[in-house]
């Protein structure tokens, strides 16, 4: 039985490290502290392997042939892919896998009917695993990941239902295929509300985005079951917002923690609400 | 625009993904916009959309939204700052008809 001893989940933005620089100092601030909260206690959490869990963005698969969830198998993973670079203007990194942590998801989703597809090369990276690699200090950290890429903009998408579901079988595969006391962290990435490439390409629903981190603190997951719907994602951030759904998936493996910010900031030029929260393991 | 508005057949998805994934094909875009058009089998009037940065009209036929940011970074520029912000604002121009400076970082 190993065990979940980490986690964590926080938006992803290309502006978190390529416009930077430029934000205002108090937004900054919020970006240092929630990121680097969450890198010092991976980075003090010891763990064996890191399952990311991030929205793909359309990377790596053609529209027409677009899986729910791909999950990078390879022994090491390098990004940012090429064509992200200027967005992101981070540096590059490589990240330690753990191929055998890979295939017990698929081979154990595959057993609990749970379509998982994986690809042994490197997939191509965005800001759904630089940013956290480079903001968490996950490369320099020498953090093991196995990166899960899911399917939050191809219709239709699996919503949050789904996603708890996936998330109740990543947590039963934790304690039951994988070795005996590893130690796993869980990190949701993605969110909070934006609209990429929509009429409201800047807007950020602050009003949404504190709704929903107050429901997580809240901890009732039937409420958020039950609200944090497609459609109202899409209310507050058309094809960008429900990549939140990969925060389900934690939520699920999980089961009800407690849960508490980690911080939050609204700056227009990032077009996302970033926020971050952890939940507090084994209480 | 909602998910349900996106037609999964639309061949401009397909360009988009090449653009991105090629880099030879993303010079010759930029060199050679009418060559690389003419690989694909998009129709008389997407093709048009594409040409004059019709991007409302590419949505109405079905463009997904996150591809068509990117087709617009393709078009008007990619890097992080002045690029990226000319490419989301008239991108959004396009969408909403209304004038806007390339320079704008707010709704």
């Amino acid at each position: 039985m190993a065990d979940i001893v980490l986690s964590v989940a926080a938006s992803h933005a290309p502006g978190l490290a390529g416009l930077y620089s430029g934000a205002p100092e108090d937004t900054k601030a919020e970006v240092d502290k929630m990121y680097g909260t969450m890198g010092a206690e991976i980075a003090a959490a010891d763990l064996d392997v890191l399952i990311l869990v991030g929205n793909d963005h359309l990377a790596n698969s053609r529209v027409l042939e677009y899986p729910d969830f791909l999950v990078g198998m390879a022994a090491e993973h390098t990004g940012p892919y090429e064509w992200f670079k200027p967005w992101l203007n981070c540096r590059d990194y490589t990240l330690e896998g753990r191929p055998e942590v890979a295939e017990a998801l698929i081979s154990g989703m595959a057993r609990r009917g749970v379509q998982f597809f994986g690809r042994r090369e490197n997939l191509r990276y965005d800001d759904n695993l630089s940013i956290p690699t480079v903001l968490c200090d996950l490369d320099t950290n020498d953090v093991p990941v196995v990166p899960v890429l899911m399917n939050c903009n191809v219709p239709p998408i699996p919503d949050q239902r789904q996603c708890y579901a996936v998330g109740e079988a990543l947590g039963d595969i934790i304690q039951n295929d994988l070795p005996n006391g590893m130690r796993v962290g869980l990190f949701g990435s993605g969110g909070l509300s934006h609209e990429p490439g929509g009429k409201r390409y800047f807007f950020i629903d602050q009003e949404f985005d504190h709704w929903f981190m107050d429901m997580l603190e809240e901890g009732d997951h039937d409420k958020l079951l039950n609200e944090a719907t497609p459609e109202r994602m899409e209310e507050s951030g058309a094809g960008g917002t429900a990549e939140l759904f990969a925060w389900f998936v934690v939520l699920g493996a999980i089961g009800n923690q407690p849960c508490s910010r980690l911080g939050y900031t609204a700056y227009d030029n990032f077009k996302c609400g970033v926020g971050a929260v952890r939940w507090q393991m084994g209480s | 625009m909602a998910f349900e508005q996106v037609d999964k057949t639309l061949v401009t998805h397909d360009l988009v993904q090449d653009l991105k994934w090629d880099a030879d094909l993303r010079t010759q875009f930029e060199a050679d916009q009418t060559s690389v058009l003419d690989r694909y089998a998009l129709k008389p009037e997407e093709r048009t959309a594409i040409e004059t940065g019709d991007f409302r009209k590419l949505y109405e036929m079905g463009l997904h939204p996150y591809l068509g940011g990117q087709l617009a970074r393709l078009i008007y520029g990619n890097a992080a700052g002045p690029d990226a912000t000319r490419a989301v604002n008239r991108l959004i121009a396009s969408l909403t008809g209304e004038e806007r400076p390339d320079d704008r970082t707010t709704t």
